[in-house]
């Protein structure tokens, strides 16, 4: 089984992509969680929502 | 032996390169996200030993400079173009062997999570961490195996998305399994040797598979594996291979930016999603993480300077060295030295500016080190004369990637032109060599600098 997220980071995130940000203020936000746990809890952010993008390659979540 | 480099795989190339003094090992422990800006102000290679929650180490900056490439590839930094070039002269087929340290530990199903290997985020802008060392490999019923290279974004933990937005060989695989709805079954292999690499990066024509040329840069077969959950082959030696396939959802799916070849960052892409099914690696795996720009521009650095050579020649121009440039993406800026015979100056522009990428060359008389940019720089500055040695040329066939064509002008579908130019640096017509007689110091034949200096 592969390895679950945080929903504690996975909601950090998610309150994060209320605005458009760039992945790197992703991992800025959260760089006090090790990376693994970032990017797991990335996946599963990326699976359960369709993430908007700009041109400049921001991401936020659509309303 | 130390020196026998049969069969030798991608860990046997670092080391060499380690006692080269062109890799170092860091101890310190670092996050992944910081590899890239460390490898950027290293002066060698990096093997980072310790990366903050992964037992895997990374690599990068392998190729990051003409010495570093020449290291890895164990040839004189002046051979580059001539080696690549015997090496498609004579290309070798691979041999399919039953097992492969690529597949000592085996991951699938439900087990399968790209996270555990450390992938990392390398550039400010970058759309997610990338894998930038993977070498896709595909099978095409029509065309047969074909190998090149792609970066990869992490998407989720069985997901990557693959840019495929450029024209390429698994670009038109995966038109022709997308016409159909299908997926097509592909093989990524992060952390091949040198040689694998860089002939999976040489354009070759559709039909020659680019291994062949590996077997040639070897001088041996290379020994390929059939994957296990696709029907595919890869390098028996690789350090980790991603099985999967690309599914037939078409260019719809977010990829990028990412930090491109030519040293500027990309566009948001959209393209298609590359599944995981396996993943497969050696114990104690090595994550290699090309760095941009230099690095992958340096891949592509001995394939230039062979065409170079052979344009050349076909100009009927005897050549003496050719340079690509890294300043020029090792694609874009060529220097040339050839033994002239009058007027062969500007042929020898007119000829290296008809190849597709390169904009801007120079060209200097044989006595030239063109290795050495100061003495380039001395022939242009004292064999040129700007209203009659300057070549420009307008109109050419340019590329998307260089903003100086206004790419966002150009209507869908519409190719960029460009300008370009060359300088000759030759001696003048009717200027006699004399004139140009360096300066010798006196004795110069008796004195041995480290006999004053040690």
């Amino acid at each position: 089984m592969s390895a679950a997220s945080d929903a504690g980071l996975v909601a950090k995130i998610e309150g994060l992509l209320r605005q458009p940000v760039y992945f790197r203020d992703v991992l800025a936000a959260a760089r006090d969680q090790p990376y693994r746990a970032i990017l797991r809890a990335w996946s599963d952010v990326r699976i359960h929502h369709a993430l908007a993008r700009d041109e400049f390659g921001r991401y936020w979540l659509e309303k | 032996m130390a020196d026998d480099r049969r069969n030798e795989d991608f860990r046997s190339m670092l080391a060499r390169m380690e006692r080269d003094g062109h890799m170092r090992r860091i101890k310190k422990t670092i996050r992944p996200e910081h590899v890239t800006a460390l490898c950027g102000q290293a002066p060698a290679a990096l093997m980072c030993e310790a990366v903050e929650g992964y037992d895997i180490p990374i690599v990068g900056g392998l190729y990051w400079t003409r010495a570093r490439m020449a290291s890895a590839l164990g040839w004189r930094e002046s051979e580059l173009g001539a080696r690549f070039a015997a090496a498609v002269a004579r290309p070798i087929a691979p041999e399919t062997v039953s097992t492969g340290v690529c597949q000592e530990i085996v991951v699938t199903g439900d087990d399968i999570d790209l996270t555990a290997l450390p992938i990392p985020f390398m550039h400010e802008k970058d759309g997610g961490p990338y894998i930038s060392a993977g070498v896709a490999f595909a099978n095409d019923p029509k065309l047969g195996p074909n190998a090149g290279c792609y970066r990869m974004m992490f998407r989720t933990q069985r997901e990557l998305g693959i840019d495929l937005f450029t024209a390429s060989d698994l670009r038109r695989y995966y038109q022709a399994t997308f016409d159909r709805n299908e997926s097509l079954p592909i093989a990524v292999a992060v952390g091949v040797h040198v040689f694998e690499h860089m002939a999976a990066a040489y354009k070759a024509p559709a039909g020659l598979n680019e291994m062949h040329i590996a077997g040639g840069l070897r001088g041996e077969p290379l020994q390929m594996v059939r994957c296990k959950t696709v029907d595919v082959v890869v390098p028996a030696h690789a350090e980790i291979v991603l099985e999967g396939e690309l599914l037939p959802t078409g260019w719809t799916v977010d990829e990028g930016p990412f930090g491109e070849f030519a040293g500027m960052q990309g566009d948001l892409k959209h393209n298609p999603l590359f599944r995981i099914s396996a993943i497969t690696h050696r114990r104690n795996p090595v994550f290699y993480a090309l760095q941009m720009p230099w690095e992958n521009d340096w891949l592509n650095g001995p394939a230039t300077e062979a065409a170079c050579a052979r344009v050349l020649g076909l100009a009927g121009i005897q050549v003496n060295a050719v340079r690509a440039t890294e300043g020029g993406c090792c694609g874009w800026s060529v220097v040339a030295a050839i033994k002239k015979r009058a007027g062969e100056g500007k042929n020898a522009i007119a000829a290296l500016l008809s190849l597709p990428v390169v904009k801007q060359v120079i060209v200097t008389d044989d006595d030239i080190n063109i290795y050495n940019s100061d003495e380039v720089e001395w022939a242009v500055t004292f064999r040129c004369q700007a209203d009659k040695d300057i070549v420009i040329l307008s109109g050419m066939k340019g590329k998307h990637v260089d903003p100086s064509v206004r790419p966002w002008d150009l209507k869908p579908g519409e190719l960029p032109t460009t300008s370009k130019f060359g300088i000759d640096a030759t001696i003048p017509e009717g200027i006699p060599a004399f004139r140009y007689e360096r300066i010798v110091p006196a004795f110069h034949a008796d004195i041995r600098a480290e006999d004053y200096l040690s």
